[in-house]
């Protein structure tokens, strides 16, 4: 696996200079091969979803650089970054964040209405993908209409259908219960193994946390450990 | 993309419905009511133009030289056949009609008032403006020895006259001598053209040649055209061909009827203006609360990859939904309301009285021009284009990250 996402001496500091001056990641540094299928953990607060963030062009780090596949992301404008992030990165949040007025098929297929593909194509990969995560019967449902386990495969689906490089996601399993986290979690292995995708994931939840190939603990906003599970 | 644009907004819109259908319901009723406005201010305006032109003026009147600021019988077009012969073959002319006018002195056994006296052919009148259409009682005819009179309606009110009534008619004929004639009223006109209702009384042409003794001449030619647009340009070919005749327009002859058209055209012009800056408002209020109760889920789509112009777009594509459902329904009742009372005319009877005292018709027959729902639907798109830069700057400003706390 070669060093696929490279993360070189992240700083992050909010509010600087200000007397409510918070710093939430200090010299980060990081190499992901591809195909990884890596967790953060760590307490709430220790940086996890602000380096999720900056990882997924969402924010900006106050120092360091980030390369994806060989792309500098560090000082790409807004514009650049909304086109890396429509075709390279997928994002699950933990809120599912599905888009309301549209229905799960729409939902799936959104992403890759945006890149401009064809309807048929559309069609078939949202077809495919929720036959393979279990909500092929729920594709015509609007969000509202579905439960917190069905809209986060659905989110899932989204992230995945646009065959990104990357998957990020936040906490995915944190609305979940413990069976719904599982299957999640499971069918994350699946797509990780079978698309080949990499996935960078947050929890605390040891559940989830053991599922993972690399696990990367944060702690006030610095690595304390980096376990790679053969 | 711009399907699923489409379909976002609309969703939006009808999610949100009961606010969508009252702003819908503020630019139809904001249209419904500048098109009202238009179409019957427009109707009066025009009306009393019409009843200038039909009665008196036509688009083009001919004088002698000088007759207009000072009308005396020595002042009168002489070169009438020149002139027939040219109005007869100019194919812009519909029709025209030659008069005999002088100032003179109506009286009966108790009242006496200074009148217009107009020698006219009364069939010519009739084929001409249709003068016989605004009569008001009696008859358009001066009877076989034509020894009747048809007087202004409110100059026979002052005389206290009616159809059979007798008056005396005098004035000065072109030698300076007092002439006088006895006539019965044989009709009353209700022309709204108050320069004929209050001082008119019209006599039989041979008549009106007898009393002030001239012969071939007379004092006015009116001319109607087919297109009124096409009056400066023949009052300009007429102005070359018969230099020593006066020729005025319409509007020259009546200056206050043209400024009334102005200012209705400026009354209409800030009328359109309040409706633009009301649907404006309205489709403003309702997209900056959408765009605000929808931050986050903008925040989302620009996370997931949507650009800021693709989610202008969809903001946009709210907006003008509202404008042009807006648009079309107020265009609907409106047109429906102005082809009504262009039919039925609005009566306001009622107020005839205060009407008469302007010269108004009390029952306005309204008019409908497209330039009203071209100008309404260029209001409601610019409302629509300007009610959303406020949201789309706030939008501008917002980054995903701030819209979602966490990815």
């Amino acid at each position: 696996m070669h060093n696929f996402l490279q993360i070189k001496h992240i700083n992050k500091t909010f509010n600087p200079g200000k007397e409510i001056e918070v710093v939430a990641l200090s010299d980060v540094s990081l190499d992901i091969g591809q195909g990884g299928f890596v967790v953060l953990s760590g307490p709430s607060g220790s940086g996890k979803t602000t380096l999720l963030n900056i990882v997924g062009g969402l924010d900006a780090a106050t120092s360091g650089e980030v390369t994806l596949d060989g792309q500098r992301l560090t000082g790409l404008s807004e514009f650049e970054l909304s086109k890396v992030r429509r075709d390279h990165i997928g994002f699950v949040f933990q809120a599912y964040n599905l888009i309301p007025v549209l229905s799960a098929r729409e939902n799936i297929e959104y992403v890759m209405r945006l890149q401009g593909k064809s309807s048929q194509k559309c069609n078939e990969r949202s077809q495919a993908l929720a036959r393979r995560l279990g909500i092929d019967t729920l594709l015509s449902k609007l969000p509202n209409q579905l439960s917190g386990g069905q809209q986060q495969r659905v989110a899932v689906a989204r992230a995945v259908a646009a065959t990104p490089k990357l998957i990020l996601a936040d906490e995915p399993t944190a609305n979940l219960d413990s069976n719904a986290a599982e299957s999640l979690m499971d069918m994350m292995q699946r797509l990780n193994q079978e698309e080949g995708v990499t996935i960078i994931f947050s929890s605390h939840d040891p559940l989830v946390i053991g599922k993972a190939k690399r696990s990367i603990v944060l702690k006030d906003g610095e690595v304390t450990a980096d376990d790679r599970v053969c | 993309m711009f399907r699923l644009s489409g379909k976002i907004a609309w969703a939006s819109l009808t999610r949100r419905g009961a606010r969508s259908i009252l702003v819908v319901l503020m630019i139809s009723v904001s249209l419904w009511g500048l098109l009202f406005m238009e179409g019957i201010s427009d109707g009066m305006i025009e009306q009393m133009v019409s009843n200038a032109i039909r009665s008196d003026s036509g688009h083009l009147s001919l004088f002698a030289e000088g007759y207009h600021l000072d009308p005396d019988l020595s002042r009168q077009v002489t070169d009438v056949e020149a002139i027939d012969d040219f109005l007869e073959n100019d194919k812009r002319v519909l029709s025209y009609v030659k008069r005999i006018k002088q100032d003179g002195l109506v009286a009966t056994a108790h009242y006496s008032r200074g009148t217009k006296i107009y020698g006219i052919e009364p069939e010519e009148e009739k084929q001409h403006g249709g003068l016989d259409g605004y009569l008001f009682r009696g008859k358009f005819d001066f009877g076989p020895l034509q020894r009747g009179a048809i007087i202004g309606f409110k100059l026979a009110d002052k005389l206290q006259v009616r159809i059979g009534s007798k008056i005396i008619l005098s004035a000065q004929d072109r030698y300076m001598e007092v002439s006088s004639v006895s006539l019965k009223v044989t009709g009353i006109l209700k022309t709204n053209n108050m320069a004929i209702d209050e001082n008119a009384v019209f006599v039989a042409s041979k008549k009106a040649r007898q009393l002030l003794a001239v012969d071939k001449d007379v004092s006015q030619i009116a001319v109607i055209l087919h297109d009124e647009g096409q009056a400066p340009r023949l009052q300009s070919d007429l102005q070359q061909k018969f230099p020593n005749l006066e020729i005025l327009r319409w509007d020259e002859l009546y200056p206050a009827l043209l400024q009334s058209r102005m200012m209705m055209e400026n009354f209409n012009l800030i009328t359109s203006l309040l409706i633009f800056c009301i649907a404006a408002l309205g489709i403003f209020g309702v997209m900056l609360v959408s765009v605000l109760e929808r931050l986050r889920e903008f925040g989302i789509m620009m996370a997931i990859g949507t650009r800021f112009r693709q989610i202008g777009n969809i903001i946009l594509v709210e907006s003008f939904f509202l404008g042009f459902f807006g648009f079309g329904l107020g265009a609907l009742i409106g047109g429906g309301t102005l082809y009504y009372f262009k039919i039925y005319g609005l009566d306001l009877s009622i107020f005839s009285d205060a009407f008469n005292e302007f010269g108004m018709d009390a029952v306005t027959h309204a008019i409908i021009r497209p330039s009203y729902f071209f100008t309404a639907l260029a209001a409601v798109i610019m409302a629509t284009f300007l009610s959303v830069l406020i949201p789309l700057w706030l939008l501008r400003k917002a980054k995903p990250i701030e819209t979602i706390s966490k990815i």
